[in-house]
């Protein structure tokens, strides 16, 4: 049995069903690509697999090392190592960066990090990802450019250690330097306790982030799967073939 | 002997005994009467036909049928700034009368007076007879020089005043504590006057408290004179148990390039109406009140902030922002006025309420009144409710319910908290705070997810 076992998963928002029996498996230590149109239920399989009240499970199951969690709530299933990088994070008003980031660590460890001790691994994860001290002033995302938005996502992944990474359009918005400096951060993430989700519409972040398997969605299930290569080929040929694609499975 | 004074039924008789028994000067006693006859020709608010009194039912939330409370046994408490690195100054006033006031030495050397109102009558009575009551009725343009009687019953009869005087060009960062205490039931009329002079700068905080379940009424009203390029910072915190009825006039007169801020905090109290004002009378002048508010089950909060901008090129800035939760109710009407020769000026007020709890209910009107074209001005107002988005961004790192909504609405009220600059009093009014979000019962908390629909 995988790590993440997603079965048979329909997911409903606001009335309209967007995944119609999704199948999925991935283990710690391995990373996976989802590639796809816009639109194809990318984004529902991520949010579904963290816990958006805005999107109801119909039918299927999630399974996260043997638990099923899509009934659990958002903060039961962070506390069990899941962990989306938003492709649009949440701007909270006046919480403090600094408080915020504290209460995650504390809850996800259930224990309370001393204030030194956690202060010292934040300013060295802010560092290595380039997130200038200024920011621990700031509230959460608020005023935030794009860019650093995500860099801020995958901040918050270095310091909740997460077993399951999903990283939802993570490359999008970012220019070409601070994609390099994003990847590196995911990848001094990576190991055997590591799973990651990588949620992408382009190929370029594959190029700093190697997977080791990519699966195709096309309007709401998983139509191919490969090796590294089948990203290579939708780059070459992009996502017009995808009716070819769905044809060959 | 103290002759008894009845808040609903002062003679001239009782005020002239009174003012005697207090070895008050003839000027005083004769701007007491003066006051006294103003108020014959008064009345008390009338919620169908007073304008800023529509909000508020006058006659079923404060009851001014009391005996004026004119000192007694209880002693003063401490509050914030006890612990403070260096000593702050602190006078207090405990049922109605002004117990003791402490200046430590090295304020005191800067010339800084903090003494009896009533004293400084006499030792200094140039500025006291210029200043006392120039904000409120005896300046016809004053507030309570109209028809509202609750301000000049204060001018008439109060009973603990306390007079500030900080020289030109003194910086005095100490904090100035005024307290302002009751455990008996009745009416109690604090009063406070503050001059700031030019290139001065001071710091003021106003502590209200009381014991429990005490049936009191407090009247107050302060007057602050912040003098060209006066540099004034108050802060004013209502922690009343939940049984008091509190009228209060905050009146700020600010002179030329003269900056004020002024930041007040609502926790406690059956019925606050707090009337935090401005004039802004010389140009360049800049005030920014704030404020936040936090009401729970049976209380009603009516907080009035009112900026007149009579001279050119000056500024003001207003936000208050407020939770409400159980069966509670506030009222924010923000009111600026800008005078035909007020060009230049530059206004902004804001208010936003949020609703915790099903049965509060929050009314917002930010008002502009406009004479002069030459400016800018804006305004608004906000109701909701926690935001779905901001819960599931905090609980998706791991963070339960019950915490992530504390963050949140903590965070709704760090905006204006972090911009008090007196110690101390951002950490009590969090304190305050979250003690009453952890009375909450945030299982009721109630979320909008409206903004999740537009999100899918």
């Amino acid at each position: 049995m995988a790590d993440l076992e997603i079965r048979d998963l329909h997911v409903e928002a606001d009335g309209t069903e967007l995944l119609h029996g999704v199948d999925l498996d991935l283990d710690k230590g391995t990373t996976l690509a989802l590639m796809g149109p816009n639109g194809s239920g990318k984004s529902t399989l991520a949010y579904s697999i963290a816990g958006h009240p805005a999107y109801d499970i119909t039918k299927g199951t999630i399974t996260w090392k043997g638990e099923p969690i899509q009934e659990l709530l958002p903060d039961e299933r962070a506390r069990l190592g899941v962990f989306l990088a938003m492709q649009y994070p949440v701007e909270v008003p006046g919480v403090s960066l600094t408080n915020f980031l504290r209460t995650a660590v504390n809850a996800v460890n259930e224990e309370d990090v001393p204030v030194r001790e956690f202060m010292t691994r934040l300013r060295s994860e802010m560092s290595q990802l380039g997130v200038d001290e200024s920011f621990l002033q700031r509230s959460v995302n608020e005023g935030f450019s794009g860019g650093e938005k995500k860099r801020f996502e995958i901040l918050q992944a270095a310091l909740l250690r997460p077993e399951l990474a999903v990283l939802d359009e993570t490359d999008s918005g970012l220019d070409v330097d601070a994609l390099k400096i994003v990847a590196e951060g995911v990848n001094r993430l990576k190991g055997p306790d590591l799973g990651v989700l990588i949620i992408t519409h382009y190929t370029r972040i594959l190029r700093y982030i190697q997977p080791d398997q990519v699966h195709v969605m096309f309007e709401g299930r998983i139509v191919a799967s490969g090796g590294p290569e089948l990203a290579d080929e939708l780059e070459e040929h992009g996502y017009e073939n995808i009716k070819d694609l769905k044809a060959s499975v | 002997m103290t002759t008894t004074l009845h808040l609903d039924g002062l003679t001239e008789d009782a005020l002239t005994a009174r003012s005697g028994e207090g070895g008050e000067p003839d000027w005083l006693r004769d701007r007491r009467l003066a006051a006294f006859k103003r108020s014959l020709d008064q009345r008390w608010p009338d919620s169908r036909q007073d304008e800023f009194w529509r909000s508020t039912p006058f006659d079923r939330r404060i009851s001014v049928d009391r005996e004026i409370v004119q000192g007694g046994a209880a002693r003063a408490p401490g509050g914030i700034g006890d612990d403070a690195d260096a000593p702050v100054v602190v006078a207090n006033i405990v049922d109605g009368a002004l117990t003791d006031v402490t200046v430590p030495s090295g304020v005191a050397d800067l010339g800084v007076v903090v003494t009896d109102l009533a004293e400084a009558a006499q030792t200094h009575r140039g500025l006291v007879e210029a200043h006392l009551g120039s904000l409120t009725t005896s300046d016809p343009d004053g507030t309570g020089a109209g028809s509202d009687r609750t301000i000049t019953v204060n001018d008439a009869a109060w009973t603990a005043g306390v007079f500030v005087h900080v020289p030109a060009e003194v910086e005095v960062d100490t904090p100035i504590h005024v307290r302002i205490h009751a455990t008996e039931a009745g009416a109690h009329l604090p009063r406070v006057l503050a001059v700031v002079d030019h290139h001065a700068t001071a710091r003021l905080v106003f502590e209200h408290t009381s014991a429990d379940d005490v049936d009191a009424l407090v009247d107050e009203v302060v007057e602050v004179i912040a003098h060209d390029a006066a540099k004034v910072e108050i802060a004013t915190l209502q922690r009343w148990a939940n049984t008091v009825q509190h009228l209060a006039l905050q009146k700020v007169q600010a002179h030329r390039d003269a900056s004020v801020r002024h930041l007040s905090v609502t926790i406690g109290g059956a019925t606050v109406r707090l009337l935090p004002e401005f004039d802004l009378v010389g140009p360049g002048a800049e005030v920014r009140p704030l404020g936040v508010y936090f009401a729970d089950e049976g209380q009603w909060f009516d907080l009035q902030p009112y900026v007149r901008h009579i001279a050119p090129h000056a500024s003001s800035d207003v936000l208050f922002k407020g939770a409400l939760q159980g069966n509670s109710q506030t009222v924010f009407r923000g009111n600026i006025f800008v005078h035909a020769d007020a060009v230049g000026t530059s206004t902004d007020e804001n208010n936003r309420s949020l609703i915790l709890t099903k049965g509060a209910r929050a009314d917002s009107t930010p008002f502009l009144e406009i004479e002069c074209a030459d400016i800018t001005a804006g305004h608004g107002s906000a109701t909701g409710q926690i935001d779905a988005l901001h819960l599931f961004y905090l609980q998706s790192r791991g963070i339960d319910r019950d915490d992530a909504l504390r963050l949140i609405v903590f965070g709704f009220f760090r905006e204006v908290l972090a911009e008090g600059r007196i110690p101390g009093i951002e950490d009590a009014a969090l304190a305050d705070i979250a003690a009453r979000v952890e009375a909450a019962d945030l299982g009721s908390v109630q979320v909008n997810d409206a903004a999740l629909q537009d999100h899918t």
